[in-house]
Protein backbone atom coordinates (compact mmCIF):
# COMPACT_ATOMS: atom_id res chain seq x y z
CA UNK A 1 0.00 0.00 0.00
CA UNK A 2 2.66 2.48 0.74
CA UNK A 3 4.63 1.49 -1.79
CA UNK A 4 1.53 1.93 -4.51
CA UNK A 5 1.22 5.50 -3.06
CA UNK A 6 4.93 5.98 -3.62
CA UNK A 7 4.62 5.08 -6.94
CA UNK A 8 1.45 7.24 -7.65
CA UNK A 9 2.91 10.48 -6.00
CA UNK A 10 5.96 10.24 -8.78
CA UNK A 11 3.82 8.97 -11.84
CA UNK A 12 1.78 12.36 -11.16
CA UNK A 13 5.27 14.48 -10.79
CA UNK A 14 5.88 12.37 -14.23
CA UNK A 15 2.34 13.90 -15.70
CA UNK A 16 2.77 17.18 -14.19
CA UNK A 17 6.05 17.62 -15.66
CA UNK A 18 4.70 17.30 -19.05
CA UNK A 19 1.83 19.78 -18.46
CA UNK A 20 2.50 21.96 -15.87
CA UNK A 21 4.41 24.54 -13.61
CA UNK A 22 7.77 22.73 -13.14
CA UNK A 23 7.43 24.05 -9.80
CA UNK A 24 4.43 21.98 -9.15
CA UNK A 25 6.78 19.23 -10.81
CA UNK A 26 9.71 19.64 -7.73
CA UNK A 27 6.90 19.62 -4.93
CA UNK A 28 5.44 16.52 -6.15
CA UNK A 29 9.21 15.16 -6.87
CA UNK A 30 10.46 16.30 -3.22
CA UNK A 31 7.52 14.49 -1.86
CA UNK A 32 7.77 11.20 -3.45
CA UNK A 33 11.47 11.13 -2.94
CA UNK A 34 10.76 12.15 1.10
CA UNK A 35 7.96 9.53 1.17
CA UNK A 36 10.21 6.92 -0.31
CA UNK A 37 12.69 7.17 2.19
CA UNK A 38 10.00 7.22 5.09
CA UNK A 39 8.69 3.96 3.76
CA UNK A 40 12.69 2.68 3.60
CA UNK A 41 12.92 3.57 7.02
CA UNK A 42 9.51 2.21 8.08
CA UNK A 43 10.73 -1.30 6.34
CA UNK A 44 14.25 -1.14 7.58
CA UNK A 45 14.03 -3.31 10.61
CA UNK A 46 11.36 -5.76 9.05
CA UNK A 47 12.23 -9.25 9.21
CA UNK A 48 14.55 -11.23 6.38
CA UNK A 49 13.17 -14.29 5.45
CA UNK A 50 16.15 -16.17 3.48
CA UNK A 51 15.58 -19.27 1.71
CA UNK A 52 18.62 -20.69 2.57
CA UNK B 1 25.93 19.81 -27.34
CA UNK B 2 23.07 22.00 -29.03
CA UNK B 3 19.81 22.18 -27.20
CA UNK B 4 18.41 19.41 -29.94
CA UNK B 5 20.98 17.30 -28.90
CA UNK B 6 20.51 17.09 -25.74
CA UNK B 7 16.98 16.42 -25.38
CA UNK B 8 17.62 13.38 -28.27
CA UNK B 9 19.61 12.24 -25.72
CA UNK B 10 17.41 12.61 -22.60
CA UNK B 11 14.52 10.56 -24.99
CA UNK B 12 17.41 8.03 -24.86
CA UNK B 13 17.92 7.84 -21.27
CA UNK B 14 13.44 7.34 -21.31
CA UNK B 15 13.63 4.74 -23.44
CA UNK B 16 16.78 3.28 -21.45
CA UNK B 17 14.14 3.54 -18.40
CA UNK B 18 11.45 1.95 -19.56
CA UNK B 19 13.43 -0.69 -20.84
CA UNK B 20 14.52 -1.58 -17.45
CA UNK B 21 10.90 -1.22 -15.60
CA UNK B 22 9.67 -3.61 -18.75
CA UNK B 23 12.26 -6.06 -18.06
CA UNK B 24 11.24 -6.45 -13.95
CA UNK B 25 7.64 -6.43 -14.93
CA UNK B 26 8.46 -9.33 -17.76
CA UNK B 27 10.04 -11.37 -14.74
CA UNK B 28 7.44 -10.67 -12.36
CA UNK B 29 4.44 -11.61 -14.67
CA UNK B 30 6.20 -14.21 -17.08
CA UNK B 31 8.22 -15.76 -13.93
CA UNK B 32 6.13 -14.92 -11.21
CA UNK B 33 8.83 -13.40 -9.47
CA UNK B 34 7.25 -10.71 -6.97
CA UNK B 35 8.90 -8.01 -6.05
CA UNK B 36 10.54 -7.68 -2.09
CA UNK B 37 10.01 -4.11 -0.24
CA UNK B 38 13.29 -3.14 -1.09
CA UNK B 39 12.59 -3.98 -5.20
CA UNK B 40 9.12 -1.87 -4.78
CA UNK B 41 10.94 1.38 -3.77
CA UNK B 42 14.12 0.38 -6.40
CA UNK B 43 11.43 0.25 -9.01
CA UNK B 44 9.81 3.68 -7.56
CA UNK B 45 13.46 5.36 -8.27
CA UNK B 46 13.53 4.07 -11.29
CA UNK B 47 10.55 5.94 -12.18
CA UNK B 48 11.53 9.06 -10.64
CA UNK B 49 14.51 9.26 -12.67
CA UNK B 50 12.38 9.93 -15.60
CA UNK B 51 11.00 13.35 -14.51
CA UNK B 52 14.29 15.13 -14.99
CA UNK B 53 14.12 14.05 -18.72
CA UNK B 54 10.71 14.88 -19.39
CA UNK B 55 10.85 18.08 -17.92
CA UNK B 56 13.79 18.16 -20.50
CA UNK B 57 11.61 17.33 -23.28
CA UNK B 58 9.02 19.37 -22.06
CA UNK B 59 10.35 22.99 -21.26
CA UNK B 60 13.86 22.35 -22.84
CA UNK B 61 17.80 21.65 -21.28
CA UNK B 62 17.87 23.34 -17.73
CA UNK B 63 20.32 22.41 -14.90
CA UNK B 64 17.99 21.36 -12.06
CA UNK B 65 16.78 18.85 -14.30
CA UNK B 66 19.60 17.32 -14.13
CA UNK B 67 19.73 17.97 -10.42
CA UNK B 68 16.41 15.57 -10.38
CA UNK B 69 17.91 12.99 -12.05
CA UNK B 70 21.15 12.46 -9.55
CA UNK B 71 18.75 13.14 -6.37
CA UNK B 72 16.43 9.99 -7.79
CA UNK B 73 19.19 8.04 -8.44
CA UNK B 74 21.25 9.11 -5.14
CA UNK B 75 18.00 7.68 -3.01
CA UNK B 76 17.46 4.45 -5.51
CA UNK B 77 21.35 3.75 -5.13
CA UNK B 78 21.22 3.69 -1.05
CA UNK B 79 18.48 0.85 -1.43
CA UNK B 80 20.28 -1.08 -3.97
CA UNK B 81 23.26 -0.75 -1.69
CA UNK B 82 21.31 -1.94 0.90
CA UNK B 83 19.81 -4.86 -0.45
CA UNK B 84 22.99 -5.89 -2.07
CA UNK B 85 24.95 -5.53 1.48
CA UNK B 86 22.14 -7.66 2.91
CA UNK B 87 23.11 -10.40 0.72
CA UNK B 88 27.27 -10.16 0.39
CA UNK B 89 28.19 -12.34 3.15
CA UNK B 90 29.90 -15.44 1.56
CA UNK B 91 27.14 -17.99 1.19
CA UNK B 92 24.29 -15.89 0.50
CA UNK B 93 22.48 -17.29 -2.45
CA UNK B 94 20.73 -13.74 -3.08
CA UNK B 95 17.23 -12.84 -3.26
CA UNK B 96 15.62 -13.71 -6.97
CA UNK B 97 17.03 -14.84 -10.32
CA UNK B 98 20.36 -13.47 -11.37
CA UNK B 99 20.98 -11.74 -15.10
CA UNK B 100 24.12 -12.24 -16.63
CA UNK B 101 25.40 -13.53 -13.45
CA UNK B 102 24.29 -10.30 -11.08
CA UNK B 103 21.27 -9.89 -9.10
CA UNK B 104 18.80 -7.15 -10.03
CA UNK B 105 19.45 -5.41 -7.04
CA UNK B 106 23.09 -5.45 -8.14
CA UNK B 107 21.84 -4.09 -11.52
CA UNK B 108 19.92 -1.66 -10.34
CA UNK B 109 22.60 -0.66 -8.15
CA UNK B 110 24.62 -0.57 -11.82
CA UNK B 111 21.88 1.46 -13.24
CA UNK B 112 22.00 4.17 -10.87
CA UNK B 113 25.52 5.00 -10.77
CA UNK B 114 25.49 5.37 -14.53
CA UNK B 115 22.74 7.89 -13.91
CA UNK B 116 24.65 10.05 -11.80
CA UNK B 117 27.19 9.75 -14.40
CA UNK B 118 25.48 10.47 -17.22
CA UNK B 119 23.91 13.88 -15.53
CA UNK B 120 26.98 14.81 -14.28
CA UNK B 121 28.65 14.04 -18.21
CA UNK B 122 25.50 15.99 -19.28
CA UNK B 123 26.64 19.38 -17.27
CA UNK B 124 29.73 19.10 -18.68
CA UNK B 125 28.24 20.86 -21.68
CA UNK B 126 27.31 24.33 -20.86
CA UNK B 127 26.04 25.21 -24.94
CA UNK B 128 23.02 23.11 -24.45
CA UNK B 129 21.17 25.63 -21.75
CA UNK B 130 21.74 28.56 -24.52
CA UNK B 131 18.48 30.68 -24.21
CA UNK B 132 15.74 30.42 -26.79
CA UNK B 133 14.19 33.16 -28.60
CA UNK B 134 10.75 34.17 -26.77
CA UNK B 135 7.66 33.73 -29.12
CA UNK B 136 7.37 37.18 -30.92
CA UNK B 137 4.43 39.13 -29.06
CA UNK B 138 3.64 42.49 -29.26
CA UNK B 139 5.22 44.24 -26.56
CA UNK B 140 3.37 47.26 -25.38
CA UNK B 141 6.25 48.55 -23.37
CA UNK B 142 8.07 49.42 -25.92
CA UNK B 143 6.99 53.01 -26.69
CA UNK B 144 9.78 55.32 -25.94
CA UNK B 145 8.61 58.67 -24.09
CA UNK B 146 10.32 61.07 -26.19
CA UNK B 147 9.19 59.55 -29.51
CA UNK B 148 6.03 59.32 -28.45
CA UNK B 149 5.47 63.19 -27.78
CA UNK B 150 7.79 64.08 -30.94
CA UNK B 151 5.60 62.28 -33.15
CA UNK B 152 2.20 63.11 -31.44
CA UNK B 153 3.65 66.68 -31.51
CA UNK B 154 3.80 66.11 -35.41
CA UNK B 155 0.38 64.38 -35.49
CA UNK B 156 -1.09 67.23 -34.24
CA UNK B 157 -1.91 65.61 -30.95
CA UNK B 158 -3.04 62.33 -32.07
CA UNK B 159 -0.46 59.40 -32.28
CA UNK B 160 0.78 58.68 -35.73
CA UNK B 161 0.34 55.22 -37.52
CA UNK B 162 -2.79 52.67 -36.95
CA UNK B 163 -4.21 52.65 -33.94
CA UNK B 164 -4.57 49.25 -32.13
CA UNK B 165 -5.83 47.93 -29.16
CA UNK B 166 -3.31 45.30 -27.43
CA UNK B 167 -5.90 42.40 -26.21
CA UNK B 168 -3.59 39.29 -24.59
CA UNK B 169 -0.40 40.34 -26.24
CA UNK B 170 -2.39 40.38 -29.28
CA UNK B 171 -2.41 43.72 -31.58
CA UNK B 172 -5.88 43.78 -33.04
CA UNK B 173 -6.50 46.92 -35.72
CA UNK B 174 -9.51 49.44 -34.50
Amino acid sequence: MDSSIAFLIVATAMWAAWRRDPRVVVFLFALGMLFTFAVYLHHATSALPLSF
Amino acid sequence: MTPANAMKLNAVALYAISAVLLVAFYFQFAWGELPCPLCFLQRVAFTALAVGPILTLRHGPRPGHYGLIVLAALLGAAIASRQVLLHIMPGDAGYGSVLLGYHFYTWALLGFVAAIAASAAMLLFPDQFAEQAPPARVNRDRIHLADFRRHTRQCGGRAPGVWVRVVSGHARAL
